[in-house]
Order: structure tokens, then sequence, then C-alpha cells
């Protein structure tokens, strides 16, 4: 690693970030009482900093840790940071054909805001994350506390099995359940017929959104279970030892000892999951290849911000999606991380 | 070099007698596991219980793999077939090379899947590797060193977890349509290796494996940060570096939004791109056998994934419980 690398890379998170100092002075402020020993020591080392010669005792021992995350940081602030501040900006900005690029104010945002579209949008992803991911983990959750528990047989090999769809991309899982799916055609829907539940079409309007909740359930399961199941192999023998001393049975054991014990590892799976089912986006938009009347531009938000922008080639609307989407996903997430922290379940 | 000495003392803990001691490791893991866990018979079940749970498991691992058994089969049939035949069984005729071989034509102007193949395995790579690289070095920054402002830096990119894909994918194209970007492979490469939970992974993976007094004794002994860092550090923790490898492997692999904004042109779509305009041009033109190459194509896109999958699962699975390198 020479020292240009080094030189150039370190200053420039705190800039580009542009979080660094005020960051750098709240941090201290709490924990380093001002002027303090190590605040000062900091100075002196960033100009004379550079290899690893100086390592040892003293001198040199926090600027390592920031030339370590400099090169994560900077891609970070070039391609996200920037980009979103770039993105902000743009939606206050409107461009015409005649006239070029305005300054708009919030004109974008009430246009979309004021769009039916969006709101439906909106509502659907709502409705499919209180459904998809409430499901989705206690199915995850059953498989990974029976297989825990060990009263499966093969348990290794369904683990893997259901582990598998994760690594199937969600545009190859769209369209092979779209083909199953086929009114008609499709073998689900022949199966049913035989069934006796007559002519099901998954792609109605009506079951679009159902047929989304199947897919997904399929794709993420396992990967809930896994996640799960690592969790609850951390809860201490001895406690369960104990219940079963106590006469306590498998069920009891399971949601009364070992639920409340992995419940943080449960909170911040429900908190994944509902930010991207909140995103909802591959499924709807190669469904719609196939049933383009069940699936509107506005189908979901993401949906309508692609639409917007790339379908219409209105930038600037799009932008002032894309913002309102990430305002409504980060107002949900610190809503959640709230309710979270009052629980005692920060950490 | 006493750094040498050092990780090499904590490598060979494991990886001195290769082969003959393998059984009796599986040994030990095996009598490990079952100290871990509760013996079956003193749940007091009834009889069937684990038959039925059994029989619970063998049904939804049917739902998993019928997709997978359906995209297997239905890749050696014809176009007509693959409507009119059963969906779970084979019909003549047997076209499954034939189809392979159309991964190689362009089809109707869709575009030639083993461009897209190329494609996704560059980005994959590049951008995977440079993800674990990057999350390996602030890992170990934010686990091992206190700096101002590093707990708070933690948290920006924690909180970058929480940023819709949606809402970076458009910015990023319109800074990329300013500076000129856009259709540019390293505009796709470079986000992919923003990892904030491989980020995550290694911290927490260092924390629990990488002991502060191997460094600090590393450091008495003369050798740099990068030295320690290499020498020391890295060795331990391959199995950490593995499981972020393969988590961000499989993001850039199954990326779907990003490469659909950025890429205008089809000679560089990766294959989750190029397939959704296969699948939109085999659902609107009728010209010739493009589903066929869809489904041949989604085959091949998941097989790759599902054998490093398979292979690196154990090792990782493996690796993350002993909390250490297994040579």
């Amino acid at each position: 690693m020479g020292r240009q690398t080094i030189r150039e890379a370190r200053p420039a998170p705190a800039r580009a970030v542009g979080a660094d100092d005020q960051v750098a002075a709240d941090d201290a402020g709490h924990a380093v009482p001002a002027g303090s020993v190590r605040t000062g020591r900091l100075r002196p080392t960033r100009r004379t900093g550079r290899t690893g010669r100086t390592g040892g005792k003293g001198r040199g021992r926090q600027w390592p840790g920031a030339v370590f995350i400099a090169p994560h940081m900077v891609v970070l602030a070039l391609f996200m940071v920037v980009p979103t501040i770039y993105a902000i900006y743009t939606s206050l900005y409107t461009s015409r054909l005649i006239g070029g690029t305005r300054y708009s104010g919030l004109a974008n945002y009430r246009t979309v805001l004021s769009s039916p579209e969006f709101w439906d949008g909106v509502r659907r992803v709502l409705v499919f994350a209180a459904v998809q991911v409430p499901l989705t983990i206690a199915v995850a959750f059953f498989f990974a506390a029976i297989f825990e528990a060990g009263v499966v047989r093969f348990s290794r090999f369904f683990r893997t099995v259901f582990f598998v769809p994760f690594a199937v991309p969600g545009v190859v899982a769209a369209v092979m359940w779209s083909f199953l799916l086929l009114p008609v055609f499709g073998p689900y829907s022949k199966a049913m017929s035989w069934l006796g539940f007559g002519h099901v079409d998954f792609f109605s309007s009506g079951m679009i959104l159902p047929t989304i909740v199947l897919i997904v359930l399929w794709e993420w399961t396992g990967y809930n279970m896994t996640i799960l199941y690592t969790s609850l192999k951390a809860v201490p023998r001895e406690i369960t030892e104990a219940a079963v001393v106590g006469g306590a049975s498998l069920t009891t054991i399971i949601l009364r000892i070992k639920l409340p014990m992995v419940r943080p590892t449960i909170v911040m799976l429900l908190f994944l999951n509902m930010v991207g089912a909140l995103q909802l986006f591959t499924e709807p938009s190669i469904l719609a290849a196939f049933q383009p009347q069940a699936i509107s531009y506005g189908f979901t938000p993401s949906l309508y911000v692609y639409n917007t922008a790339v379908g219409s080639g209105e930038y600037n609307l799009g932008a002032a999606a894309a913002v309102l989407l990430a305002m409504i996903i980060g107002a949900i997430s610190l809503g959640a991380f709230a309710v979270r922290r009052r629980n005692g379940e920060f950490r | 070099m006493s750094t040498d000495t050092a990780a090499r003392a904590v490598s060979s803990g494991s990886a001195s007698s290769p082969d003959a001691s393998r059984a009796a490791r599986k040994a030990a893991r095996r009598a490990a596991a079952a100290r871990e866990s509760v013996p079956v018979r003193l749940y007091g079940l009834r009889r069937g219980t684990t038959t039925l749970l059994t029989l619970v498991c063998a049904g939804f691992a049917v739902f998993i793999l019928a997709p997978l058994v359906w995209l297997l089969i239905n890749s050696t049939k014809t176009q007509a077939n693959v409507y009119q035949s059963s969906g779970f069984w084979f019909a003549r005729p047997f076209r499954l090379f034939q189809n392979l071989a159309g991964l190689g034509k362009n089809i109707s102007g869709a575009g030639v899947y083993l461009r897209w193949l190329e494609n996704t395995l560059l980005y994959a790579v590049v951008g995977a590797v440079g993800a674990t690289v990057l999350s390996a070095l602030a890992g170990y920054g934010f686990s091992r060193f206190r700096f101002r402002g590093g707990n708070a830096l933690f948290y920006l990119v924690m909180s970058t977890l929480l940023v819709p894909i949606t809402s970076i994918a458009l910015p990023l194209f319109l800074v990329y349509a300013k500076v000129g970007l856009v259709n540019s492979v390293w505009g796709m490469i470079l986000p992919s290796m923003v990892s904030p939970v491989g980020i995550y992974l290694m911290r927490t993976f260092i924390d629990a494996t990488v002991p502060q007094d191997l460094l600090d004794a590393a450091r008495i002994d003369g050798a740099g940060e990068v030295r320690v860092f290499c020498r020391v550090a890295l060795p331990l923790m391959v199995p950490g570096l593995l499981t972020v490898l393969l988590l961000t492997v499989v993001a850039v692999w199954n990326n779907y939004f990003l490469p659909l904004m950025l890429f205008s042109r089809s000679d560089l779509y990766p294959l989750t791109v190029g397939l959704s305009s296969l699948s939109q041009a085999a659902e609107t033109g009728t010209k010739a056998e493009l589903v066929p190459v869809l489904i041949t194509g989604g085959l091949v896109t998941v097989l790759p994934l599902i054998a490093l999958f398979l292979i690196l699962e154990k090792y990782f699975r493996g690796g993350a419980l002993q909390g250490s390198v297994t040579g």
C-alpha cells in the first residue's frame, strides 16, 4: 500500500461524508471530555501519520482505525451519500422541453403526493408487508424451532433444501412461478381445478397480491429460518434442561422459553423483511409482462419511481417519489426503532 | 519473526494433521453438538410426533423444490410442449442440448445469454471480492480501534441498511448521467462494494475471534499495522471472510434494480436484466422459440449459485461454529 493511497484516502471521508466533523465533535462531547489527552493526540498524527512503522505504544493508536475504514467510507460517500444529496437537489427542479430546467420548490412533491397511483401503491405494499412479513417469520420460526429441538428426521437435509431459494435470483423465481401459476395451462391451476376449486386465476387483480405473497414466502422463508436457527442454537442448554425436568412440554419450551430469548433476532428480522417488502419491485415487474392489466405502473412505490423516471422520462418527479419512498421507509424504521428501544431491546 | 510464529501457532491448531484426524474431528463435532442440545427422548413426545413433523417438513420441501424441478424438466422441452405437456414430466422431443445451444444465439434481437453470463461473472467476482475486502478492512477498523467519530460512523454505515435500493439506484443513475458513467461497468461494480451487512458481520466476527492480546504482542515485537492486519488478523478472519464473500456474491448475482437502471445496452446486462428482457420479449412477441431459452437460461443462472452455496455452506458453517481457522 503506497503512501499516496493512504494520504489521499484518509481525509476523504471526513470531507465527502460531511458528517465526520460534527459527529466527531458530538462524539467527543459525549464520550471523551473536551481537550482530553485522547482528543489532543489525534491532531498531530493527522500530519505525521503514514505507515505502520510508528505502531507500538501511544501515538498512532487512533489513526489506523480511520485508515482501515477509509476505503469503504470513500465508496459509501461517492456512491450513496452524494447521489442521495443530488436526488434531493434534482427533486426540487422541473425540466421542460421549452425553457430548460427551473427551480420549482416542492411542486414535484405536491404532484407525487396528490397522485392516487402513488398512494394506491403505498397502501398496497403496506397491506402486503402486514401479511407477508409475519407469515414468513412465523413459518421460519416454526421450522427453526423443530429443527433445533432435534425432533425431525433428516433435519440437516431439510435445512439445506429450505435455504436453496436464497441462491435463486428474484427474477428467475418470478419467471418460474409465473409459468407454474399460468391460468388454464399452469400445473397449479390444473391441480386447483382437479381438487374442485374451480378455475383459479392467480393473476387476476384480486389474486395477484396473494400470489406475490406466495412467491416471496418461497424466496425468503429459508433465509429467515437459517438466522433463527443459529440464534436458537445460542440458547443455553441448561435452561431447556431445567424446563424439561420441570415437566414442560416441547410446545411450552419453544413458545414460552426459547421464543422470548430470540426475540431480539425476531425483531431485527421483522424490521429487515419489512424494509424489503416496502420496496417490492422485482416480482411484480416480472409478473407485469405476463399479466399487464393486473399490475399498473404504480402497483408498488418502487414501480412508480421506475416507471415515472425511466418509462416516462420525468426524472425530477421520479427523484421526488424516490425521496418520499425513502422518507416513508425511514419513518417506519424509526418508529420500529423507538418501540424496540422502549422495550429495552436496543443494543 | 514472532508475528509469523504467532499466526502460525494459531492456525496450526487444526491444520497439523490434515487427513488422519478428519474422522476424529467429525466425531468430536458430533459429540459437541450432542452436548449442546437436549436429548429428544426427554421431551416425552407422543409417538408419531417426530414422523408427523418430518412429513410436514417433507411437504414444505416439495413446495420449495417443485419450481426448481419444473425448471429442470422444462429446459428439455420445445416451446409448444412447455404449455401443452404436463409441467412435471418430460415430453418428446428432448431438446435440452438445442436449448443450451440457443443460449449462445441472439434470438429476436433480445440479446445473447452467454454475454450476460460473462458480465454477471465479472460484476459478481469483482464486486463481491471488493465488498469483502472493504468489509474486512472496515470491520477490523471498527472492531479493533477506537477513534473520534468511530461510533457515529458505524451507525452511519448501519443506517445505509435501511436506504431503499430504489431510492439509491435512481439517484445513482442521475449522477452517472451527469458524469458520464451510464453504461459503464464501474458504475455497476463500485456501488456493489458497499456492504453494510458485510461490515456488521466482520465486526462481530473479529470481536469474537481475533484476540487483542495477539495483535498487541505482534506490535510489541515491532510489526507495523499493515503487517499485523495481514499476517496476524487476516488468517483468523477466513471463515468470516468466506461468509461475507458468499453473501455478497449472491447479492450482486441477484441484483436487478441497479443494473436495470444503469444499462441501456443489452451487451452490458447481467443475467437478471437479460432474462427479464427475454421474458418480456417472450410474452409480447411470438417470433421464435424464446420460452425454452428463457427457461434454460434460468436454470443455468441458478445452478452456479446453488453449487457455490453447497460448497461454501459446509465450510462457513463449520468455520463459524468453531470460530477458528480450519486450515
